[in-house]
């Protein structure tokens, strides 16, 4: 009940431990058992994935501002890194935070005008934001080598180590993942993260109450764009390629489903929703295209079945409804759309 | 009586495209005083209310708290100059407990940042925090359902949360915007105790209430709206006897 103290599944710190333990050294381990690069690969995929629907969710699950355009940010990530590395030949530990920076002050300028925009344009405008980052990344080819992406982006060292099997690879990501999951559940477990939760709740509540709503709606964008930037570095260290097409509206809308499946505002919501939504076409890759199908029925469902997703604190109908309704909410004397 | 006012309200204009809202109210409101307003619907209570927390800019006129302009602040900067305010359809955050609730009043009061969360998660101001809220719960009887989501509230506990929000951004001057609609007679009896409660504690309160009796009952002045202008302000005994609060609320004999 006291804000600092709750703090969901991740909290007491027998449950961290054993997590920590599964994840540094179950899941290794047992992938190398069962001997498997192509394993590693997904697992650290995953978690990739873990560091970009855990940010999302902290701008859409925790403030309430649906954002279509994630990947984008995501991109930028991926091709800071692998531009300064490629080009500069800077090394990984300065890579990451600087491609966490790009995509966080890109975010924020971004946000800037468009926070006055009232719910469900601000949606859409993310959309247009995300599109538009990634015609550039397609057009722009003498920065961005255009369609054909960047090639030979070096692996990750640290200190002159240089991580050179997969197991190397998955294990700095999952530094990293936990290490950025921590900075967001701090973020959302405090006092900031019930402001935050005010204004998704209500924001012209919250404003009344004495909390600079659009100053908190900026910076939750913000961070949640540098966590997207640092996931985009990851991916372009250890896929050692990027193209465009990785960072399409169809993978915005991806990760926004893990973030739905999971729960909006939930942590380890999110955490499963990742796994569900990586692992389950993995598994299903018999199965051919059906197992988009699958994957589709699966949200559908959970949609309808779950309407808080399976951990969440907040209905995602309900946010969605809400956005509709405050668009077209008339109020004699204020502006349709903006504010 | 005619202490400096804390609030006070010149000439204030409201348009809306052809309508006029308020038209040139003046108005003072002295501290520790409980004041209605009171007006038939449509007299404009309410753009006023919205004028003074700076959720709409007036058109003409000015609001001086404390002897400053409210003009041009945003909400958020108004309610940090002292000036609380609850909401005539209820809205507490209903997927958050009761505590967490009051606490964002608090954390007004005392800043927070994304730092702090990081890096000071258990320090001094989140103490503080924890404390004003826990004593505003105590403040309106809500302890007991901390824990609770605000959504699984009755309608009446649901009231007292968003009047101790309120009190948590500690303010000099609360504005509560019909607090008694939808209560019974018993329930509106306890609440007017408490707000009657909280003047005598040194609270200053501009009342919005449809409920007569009540603001008769429990106000030292009573200020009237009809049509966005201002037709009394008096103690209640006056007001009630004034013609043109019984034409505006009655209409006129042969109409």
């Amino acid at each position: 009940m006291n804000a600092p103290e709750r703090a969901g599944l991740l909290a007491p710190p027998v449950l961290k431990g054993l997590l920590a333990v599964i994840v540094f050294v179950v899941l290794p381990g047992t992938l190398l058992t069962i001997g498997g690069g192509y394993l590693f690969q997904i697992a650290t995929t995953a978690l990739i994935f873990v560091i970009l629907a855990a940010s999302l969710n902290l701008v859409t699950g925790t403030t309430g501002l649906l954002s279509l355009g994630h990947a984008g940010f995501y991109g930028i990530g991926a091709y800071t890194a692998a531009l300064l590395s490629t080009q500069l030949g800077l090394p990984f530990l300065v890579t990451l935070p600087l491609a966490g920076l790009s995509a966080g002050i890109i975010g924020v300028l971004v946000a800037l005008p468009t926070m006055r925009l009232v719910s469900i344009y601000f949606a859409v405008a993310t959309l247009g934001i995300g599109e538009m980052i990634y015609v550039t990344l397609l057009n722009w080819t003498d920065f961005t080598h255009g369609p054909m992406g960047i090639r030979g982006i070096p692996s990750i060292e640290l200190f002159g180590w240089r991580a050179s099997s997969s197991l190397d690879e998955y294990l700095v990501v999952a530094t990293t993942a936990v290490i950025s999951l921590w900075a967001l559940s701090r973020l959302t477990h405090s006092y900031y993260g019930n402001a935050l939760r005010a204004v998704r709740e209500d924001d012209q509540c919250a404003n009344a109450m004495g909390l600079n709503v659009v100053r908190l709606k900026i910076e939750a964008f913000g961070i949640s764009c540098f966590f997207a930037g640092i996931a985009g570095a990851l991916l372009a260290h250890t896929g050692k390629f990027i193209s465009p097409d990785q960072f399409r509206f169809s993978e915005s809308i991806n990760i926004l489903a893990m973030v739905v499946v999971g729960g909006l505002g939930s942590l380890p919501g999110t955490v499963i929703g990742v796994l569900l939504l990586i692992i389950l076409p993995e598994a299903l890759r018999g199965a051919g295209d059906f197992r988009m199908i699958a994957v589709g029925s699966i949200m559908f469902l959970s949609i309808l079945l779950l309407p808080k997703g399976l951990l969440g604190e907040a209905s995602a109908l309900d946010l969605l409804r809400r956005q509709f309704g405050e668009a077209w909410k008339s109020v004699p004397g204020s502006n349709v759309g903006w504010r | 009586m005619s202490t400096e006012p804390i609030l006070e309200i010149r000439d204030l204009t409201r348009r809306f495209q052809g309508l006029v809202a308020v038209n040139a109210v003046s108005a003072r409101i002295e501290a520790h005083k409980l004041i209605g307003l009171i007006g038939p619907n449509g007299a404009g209570k309410t753009t006023l209310f919205n004028l003074i927390s700076g959720f709409i800019t007036p058109s003409d006129g000015d609001i001086l708290f404390e002897g400053r302009s409210l003009v041009g602040l945003k909400p958020h900067q108004i309610a940090r100059l002292g000036i609380g305010r609850t909401f005539q359809n209820l809205r507490t955050l209903p997927n958050m407990t009761v505590f967490d609730n009051v606490s964002i009043g608090a954390l007004a009061a005392f800043g927070h940042s994304p730092w702090q969360a990081l890096f000071r998660g258990q320090g001094a101001v989140s103490r503080r925090i924890n404390e004003l809220t826990h004593e505003v719960l105590d403040q309106v009887g809500l302890s007991g359902q901390a824990g609770e989501l605000a959504a699984n509230l009755s309608y009446g506990r649901r009231k007292y949360l968003e009047i101790a929000r309120a009190l948590a951004t500690r303010p000099k001057l609360l504005i509560l915007d019909e607090p008694a609609a939808g209560l019974n007679d018993t329930e509106t009896a306890k609440l007017a105790e408490f707000i009657t409660g909280l003047v005598a504690q040194g609270m200053t309160i501009l009342l919005v209430e449809h409920d007569m009796p009540l603001v008769m009952g429990i106000c030292d002045r009573v200020i009237v709206l009809a049509s966005g202008a201002k037709i009394a302000d008096a103690d209640p005994e006056t007001v009630q006897r004034d013609p043109a609060v019984l034409e505006s609320y009655l209409g006129t004999r042969d109409a």
